[in-house]
C-alpha cells in the first residue's frame, strides 16, 4: 500500500454489452477523501463505471476493491445515487418514506424503520433544506427537490464513499449550487464522492480528481494534471473546439 | 391443514353454525371471491407499480403448462393417481410462472424486440406447448375449456371434504342388530346358477339385506341411529385459497420493506444487497400459485382482473403504498361480495336488474318471458371492480374527474385574470392606453369574446382589482400589488 489509503482500486474492469465493450479495461485507483468527476462524452460508459463497482451489472473480467475488500463485503461503506431518472416518481410513497430507505441496510431483513429511522431521515432532510416537504407525495417534487430527497437518503447512509449518478442534470442553479456544497462538506469530512459529470465548464471548480473516460481510461489523477486540453481531445475526440476556451 | 381450520373456527361459533354458513352457496362463493380478490390484489398492487400488470395474464395462461407437466410427471413417472387437487400442481404452476418471465427477459435482453413483443413471444408459445401436451396425454383431466377460461364458482360449495366432530362412531349392522333387515335372496339363480327366481326349483335363503359398516352421517340419514353427528362440510376450495391468501399476505407483510425498496429502486435494491432478482421471480412464483389456486374458481382470463383492476383502483384513491395494499383488498373483497348478487341481479341493492328484463321483454325485444337475471358468477364479480374503478376514477379527490375539472376550470379562470392584469400593467400610462385599454375594445386585443371579457372585467372590479375610468380598464393599488406577487412566485417556483 502507497502513503495514500486507497478508497477504490478498479483492476482490469472491462465491461461488455453481448461482443461489444462498453468498459475496456479499466484501471483506477482513487484516494480517500477526494471529491471525483467522471467525464466523459455520452456512451462512454460512465454510469457503466458505477453501476459495474456497485456490483449492480456483470463484469467480464478485472475487480473492484473498496478499502481493499470486495464489494460486498464492503456494502456497508458505500452510498448510491442513482440516476433521477431511474425511477418512477409516481410511486405512491412520501419523501419521508424515500429517505429512510438509505436505512434499509442497517435494518437488513424483516426489520421495518421506527422511530430512530424516522428522525434520521428528517434530520438529513434538513441538512438538504426541503423538511417542510418531508409528508409529500414524491411526484409533487420539482426536479431539484427530488434530486435533494437522493441526497438525503444517501447521506443517511452515513457511507464512507458516495457514487452520484448525474446529481446536477437538469436541476437549477441554485440547487446546483446547494449539492456542491453538500459535496464539498463530505470531503471535508474524510469522504470519497464518485460524481458522474456532464459540464466541463464547472470540472475545476468543483471537483479536485477527476477521471475522463471514454470506454477506455484516458486519464484518471488530480484535476490540476490530468484536466488538460491533450487528455480532453483524446476523451472527447475531434469535437473539442468548444472545449479548447476551458481547459486553456 | 382443513382439521386445524376447522378446529380454529369452532372456537368462535358451533359447529351446527358451521354446517350452515358452508351449505349456503352464496356464502361460500362470496367467500372464496373475496380470497381470491384479496391474494391477488397484494401482489397485483406490485405488479401495477412495477409495469407488470399484463405479466399477469401471460402467468395465468402459462401456468397450465406447469399444470400439465406436473400431472403427466404425477401419472406416468410416479404411478400415481391423477389428482387435480394435489400440491405437485402447484409447484409446476410456480415454476412454469418463473420460466414464463425468465423467457420474456431472455428474449428481451437479445436486444431483437421490446418488453411487450417479448412477453407476447414467449407465452403463447408455452400456452400451446400446454394445450398439445392436454390433446395428446392428458385428454381425461378435468381441464376443460370452460375451466381455464371462466370457472365456476358458484359450484365451489359442493366440491367438500366431510369432517366430523361429535357422534362419529361408525354403525355396524350385524343380523343380530334391532335394526337389521333380513330379505330372501336365490342361491341358484342366474347369473351364478340356470335357475331364476319365478322357477319353482329355485332355492332361497333369509339374509341381512342391511348388514355392514356405515359411517355416522349415513347411518343417521337412514334412521340406524337417533343422535345426529356434528358434521362440518367443508368446500377444498376454502382452504386451498385459505392457505394461498395466508402465505401471499405473509409474503408481503414481512417483506414489505424489501418489496417496496426493490419496486421503487431496484438499483438501490441491489446495492445494499436485497436481492431484487430473487423478489422478482418470488413474486412471480406467487402470482402464479394463486393463478392457479384461483383456476377454479374464476378462470385463468378472469384472475387478471383480480390482480390489476382493485390495485388499479386504489392507487387512484391514495399515495401510499400501505394504504393502497388495504384499499385494493378492501376493494376487491367488495366487488367480490357485490358481484355475487349482480349476478342473481341484484345491483348494489340499489336497481334489479329483473326489472330491466321485463321492461325489455315487453317493450323492446322479445325474450320470450325469460327475465331472471341469472349469469356467471365471477363474471359479474369481475364487472363489481370496473364498476369501482369507474367510481374512484370518477369521484377521486386527487386524480378524479369530477376534482380535475373543477380543479382544471378554477386554474383556467385564475390564469385569464392574470393575463388580463398583466395586459393592463403592460399598456397602463403608454402612449396608445387609450386604444389597447379601451373597455369596449380591450376584447378585441385578447382576442376574446365581448361577453366574457365584461364578465372578467366585472369580476375583477367586484375584488377591487381594476375601476373603469372614463371608458378605461385601469388597475388599482391592490391589483397591482397583487400582480407583483404573482410574479414573484412564479418567478421562485
Amino acid at each position: 500500500m502507497n502513503d495514500t489509503r486507497h478508497a477504490i482500486e478498479v483492476n482490469d474492469l472491462t465491461v461488455a454489452y453481448h461482443s461489444k465493450p462498453v468498459l475496456w479495461d479499466v484501471d483506477i485507483d482513487v484516494p480517500e477523501g477526494v471529491l471525483m468527476a467522471i467525464v466523459g462524452p455520452n456512451g462512454a460508459g460512465k454510469s457503466t463505471l458505477i453501476k459495474a463497482i456497485l456490483g449492480l451489472i456483470p463484469k467480464a473480467s478485472g475487480d473492484v476493491k473498496i478499502y481493499g475488500k470486495s464489494y460486498t463485503q464492503a456494502r456497508h461503506l458505500v452510498g448510491y445515487v442513482p440516476q433521477r431518472g431511474s425511477v418512477d416518481w409516481d410511486f405512491p410513497t412520501s419523501v419521508l418514506d424515500v429517505v429512510m430507505m438509505g436505512l434499509y441496510y442497517q435494518l437488513g431483513w424483516v426489520r421495518r424503520p421506527g422511530r430512530r429511522e424516522r428522525e434520521m431521515a428528517m434530520e438529513a432532510l434538513e441538512h438538504v433544506g426541503i423538511a417542510d416537504l418531508a409528508h409529500r407525495q414524491i411526484s409533487q417534487l420539482s426536479g431539484g427537490q427530488q434530486q435533494r430527497t437522493f441526497l438525503a437518503r444517501a447521506l443517511v447512509q452515513d457511507a464512507q464513499i458516495y457514487f452520484m449518478d448525474e446529481p446536477f442534470a437538469a436541476v437549477d442553479a441554485i440547487t446546483e449550487k446547494a449539492i456542491v456544497a453538500l459535496l464539498q462538506e463530505l470531503r471535508s469530512r474524510q469522504k470519497t464522492v464518485i460524481v458522474v459529470h456532464h459540464d466541463l465548464q464547472t470540472v475545476e471548480e468543483y471537483f479536485d480528481w477527476v477521471t475522463l473516460l471514454n470506454v477506455e481510461v484516458t486519464a484518471s489523477g488530480a484535476t490540476k494534471e490530468v484536466f488538460t486540453e491533450d487528455n480532453l481531445r483524446r476523451t472527447y475526440g475531434g469535437r473539442i473546439n468548444t472545449l479548447t476556451r476551458i481547459a486553456g | 391443514m382443513e382439521r386445524l381450520l376447522i378446529d380454529l373456527l369452532l372456537n368462535f361459533m358451533s359447529a351446527e353454525q358451521l354446517y350452515d354458513a358452508l351449505d349456503d352457496p352464496r356464502m361460500v362463493a362470496i367467500l372464496i371471491g373475496a380470497m381470491v380478490a384479496v391474494s391477488g390484489a397484494l401482489l397485483g398492487t406490485f405488479l401495477l407499480l412495477r409495469h407488470m400488470a399484463l405479466t399477469s395474464d401471460a402467468i395465468s395462461h402459462t401456468v397450465l403448462l406447469g399444470i400439465v407437466v406436473a400431472f403427466i410427471v404425477m401419472v406416468y413417472g410416479l404411478d400415481q393417481e391423477a389428482d387435480i387437487s394435489s400440491p405437485w400442481l402447484i409447484v409446476g404452476a410456480a415454476l412454469s410462472g418463473v420460466l414464463t418471465v425468465y423467457l420474456t427477459e431472455l428474449i428481451f435482453r437479445s436486444g431483437l424486440v421490446k418488453e411487450d413483443a417479448a412477453l407476447g413471444l414467449a407465452f403463447p408459445l408455452l400456452f400451446a406447448i400446454a394445450i398439445i401436451l392436454i390433446s395428446r396425454y392428458a385428454d381425461d383431466i378435468h381441464l376443460d375449456e370452460d375451466t381455464v377460461m371462466v370457472g365456476e364458482i358458484g359450484v365451489a360449495w359442493a366440491n367438500a371434504n366431510e369432517h366430523c366432530f361429535a357422534n362419529c362412531e361408525e354403525v355396524v349392522i350385524t343380523p343380530d342388530h334391532p335394526k337389521a333387515e333380513t330379505g330372501r335372496q336365490c342361491i341358484n339363480c342366474k347369473p351364478s346358477g340356470p335357475y331364476s327366481p319365478r322357477d319353482p326349483e329355485a332355492i332361497f335363503k333369509e339374509i341381512c339385506s342391511n348388514c355392514g359398516t356405515y359411517p355416522a352421517s349415513i347411518a343417521y340419514t337412514r334412521g340406524y341411529i337417533d343422535t345426529s353427528p356434528q358434521i362440518v362440510l367443508w368446500p377444498r376450495a376454502i382452504t386451498t385459497m385459505g392457505v394461498i391468501t395466508l402465505v401471499n399476505a405473509l409474503f408481503v407483510l414481512l417483506l414489505y420493506k424489501e418489496l417496496k425498496l426493490a419496486t421503487f429502486d431496484a438499483g438501490l435494491a441491489a446495492a445494499l444487497g436485497f436481492r431484487p432478482g430473487l423478489l422478482h421471480y418470488a413474486l412471480m412464483a406467487l402470482v402464479s400459485v394463486t393463478a392457479v389456486g384461483a383456476f377454479d374458481a374464476v378462470g385463468a382470463v378472469l384472475v387478471v382482473a383480480f390482480f390489476i383492476v382493485p390495485a388499479a383502483t386504489a392507487y387512484l384513491l391514495t399515495d401510499r403504498l400501505w394504504r393502497m395494499l388495504v384499499l385494493s383488498s378492501f376493494i376487491g373483497a367488495l366487488a367480490a361480495y357485490t358481484g355475487y348478487d349482480l349476478a342473481r341481479g341484484d345491483f348494489l341493492g340499489i336497481y334489479n336488474l329483473d326489472k330491466l328484463l321485463v321492461f325489455l321483454d315487453k317493450h323492446v325485444l322479445d325474450l320470450g318471458g325469460n327475465t331472471t337475471w341469472n349469469v356467471h358468477i365471477a363474471s359479474a364479480m369481475v364487472m363489481m371492480t370496473g364498476f369501482f374503478f369507474l367510481l374512484a376514477w370518477v369521484v377521486s379527490p386527487r386524480y378524479g374527474l369530477v376534482s380535475n375539472t373543477i380543479r382544471r376550470m378554477v386554474q383556467r379562470r385564475r390564469f385569464r385574470e392574470q393575463l388580463l392584469l398583466m395586459h393592463i400593467h403592460n399598456h397602463e400610462n403608454t402612449e396608445n392606453a387609450n386604444r389597447e385599454l379601451a373597455l369596449d375594445t380591450l376584447h378585441m386585443h385578447l382576442n376574446w369574446s365581448e361577453n366574457h371579457l365584461k364578465r372578467m372585467v366585472a369580476r375583477l372590479r367586484s375584488r377591487n382589482l381594476v375601476r373603469v375610468q372614463n371608458n378605461l380598464v385601469i388597475m388599482t393599488d391592490r391589483g397591482e400589488r397583487l400582480l407583483q406577487k404573482i410574479m414573484q412566485e412564479r418567478i421562485s417556483a
